[in-house]
């Protein structure tokens, strides 16, 4: 029934490995709204986040790819505001 | 008081605590950090909040409510911790709102929290929203076991503590009390700057006419919608001056509806709270939620409170109006009883009721 469903993949590189599996994790926690027509996987490959998603309609398939390419945004940019303090903890 | 003095199942600090708080389930953006010290004393270290305000006339959506959490959410935070003088690496847990809220908005919010918590290797706590507003209330006013009324845009319910649950003994059939301020504050087009129900309340001092609304009590519960229509309905009368007095004799001015409308709801709450209180023979009243800075609700309470032999306590605006060291307060006190959520189960709910939560820190 799927080979008719509509299909996108982002693949989006970070800075490394471990930011691309933060941005996994913090994700994929939450599901798709419309679960039964939009199929998600994410996953990561070196410092490469890839996400792919079969929609029912076109309509899903942006309304998908936008959503998850907002909340990259957001955690991206979070990484960027916090990452560099994280390094470097406090010597005690 | 009713009951014997159990013993708090919460221990003494063993040393210092510090908890990052994160608020977005409406349109106020909070951050705050809290610290529980050793010596048992509970200290605001940074309390910072933005709030999304939208042209007179409009409400705020989800999906510009959310734009707009996560524009500021990071500069917020920034300035928390700078506030504070603390880093990341010295916080014990960060705490967020799980629910209740627009979904939207609470899901920026809970992926930032996520981001933190795996950067900085902290465990989350996911918090209610209502029992953040009572926590802090109790821990701001002192009050020992008071019936509380949460009144805000999103929530309006009488609660009262019993067995390590907030119970709810009375709340609203349909919409909030702020929402139906809010609503009427739209209908006569009054600037949401710094909030609208803080505009009606200015408005309601210049108001002259107590017109007739119905008055809808049921039981222990409130209904609002009826009441928010019949006041619409007096702004298509014959006799409304929307721009004000104008000096005919029988008029109907915005100010007089305001007037009208905040005394025929607080007057409403009043009653359901009076009601709890009656219920349990409680002595203490708690005002929590943004719509708790009203003033003349709070001289509203205070009546009934002196005729009970009661004491009415509510906070000021940094801690009625949604803020993030609310949050950061429940959630330590859920910490440092042991609860953590584990990050599968940080999802975002836009319900979640006050009972559902398991009180675990007090006896």
């Amino acid at each position: 029934m799927t080979e008719n469903w509509h299909s996108v993949t982002l693949n989006i590189p970070f800075a490394s490995e471990k930011h691309a599996l933060i941005a996994k994790q913090v994700i994929e926690v939450d599901s798709e709204l419309q679960f039964h027509v939009v199929k998600r996987t994410i996953e990561v490959d070196g410092h490469v986040l890839i996400a792919a998603f079969s929609t029912l309609t076109v309509r899903l398939a942006r309304l998908a790819a936008n959503a998850f390419l907002e909340n990259v945004d957001l955690v991206v940019r979070t990484l960027e505001r916090f990452g560099e303090e994280a390094e470097n903890p406090p010597s005690s | 008081m009713p009951g014997k003095t159990r013993k708090t199942p919460l221990k003494d600090a063993d040393r210092d605590y510090l908890a990052l708080g994160l608020e977005g389930s409406a349109n106020k953006l909070g951050a705050g950090i809290m610290k529980h010290s050793k010596d048992g004393a509970a200290i605001v270290l940074s309390n910072i909040r933005h709030t999304y305000i939208t042209p007179p006339g409009e409400g705020f959506q989800p999906r510009d409510t959310a734009l707009h959490h996560r524009e500021w959410a990071l500069k917020v935070i920034n300035d928390c911790l700078t506030k504070a003088g603390v880093s990341m690496h010295e916080i014990d847990c960060i705490c967020f709102t799980k629910g209740p809220g627009m979904g939207a908005p609470l899901q920026s919010v809970a992926l930032i929290a996520r981001t933190l918590s795996l950067l900085f290797s902290k465990p989350l706590v996911g918090v209610n929203h209502c029992v953040g507003h009572i926590e802090m209330g109790r821990e701001i006013t002192g009050a020992q076991n008071p019936v509380v009324l949460y009144v805000s845009g999103g929530n309006t319910q009488v609660i009262a503590y019993s067995r390590q649950c907030y119970r709810i003994f009375g709340e609203t059939l349909d919409i909030a009390v702020g929402n139906c301020l809010d609503r009427f504050a739209r209908i006569i087009n009054l600037s949401n700057d710094p909030s609208p129900g803080y505009n009606i309340e200015q408005e309601a001092k210049k108001g002259n006419r107590l017109l007739s609304l119905p008055y809808a009590t049921k039981g222990m519960d409130i209904s609002l919608s009826g009441i928010l229509s019949a006041a619409e309905a007096y702004t298509l009368d014959k006799r409304f001056r929307a721009q004000g007095a104008t000096g005919d004799e029988d008029m109907i001015t915005p100010q007089d509806l305001c007037f009208s409308l905040q005394e025929t709801v607080f007057a409403m709450l009043v009653e359901i709270t009076e009601r709890a209180m009656a219920h349990i023979g409680s002595k203490e009243v708690l005002i929590v939620g943004g719509v708790g800075s009203n003033e003349r609700l709070q001289q509203m309470m205070g009546v009934m409170a002196q005729e009970r032999q009661a004491r009415v306590f509510a906070t000021d605006e940094r801690f009625c109006i949604d803020n993030g060291i609310m949050i950061a307060q429940a959630g330590l006190l859920s910490y440092r009883m042991g609860y953590e959520t584990p990050l599968a189960k940080t999802t975002c709910t836009q319900r979640f009721r006050t009972d559902e939560v398991h009180v675990a820190w007090r006896a």
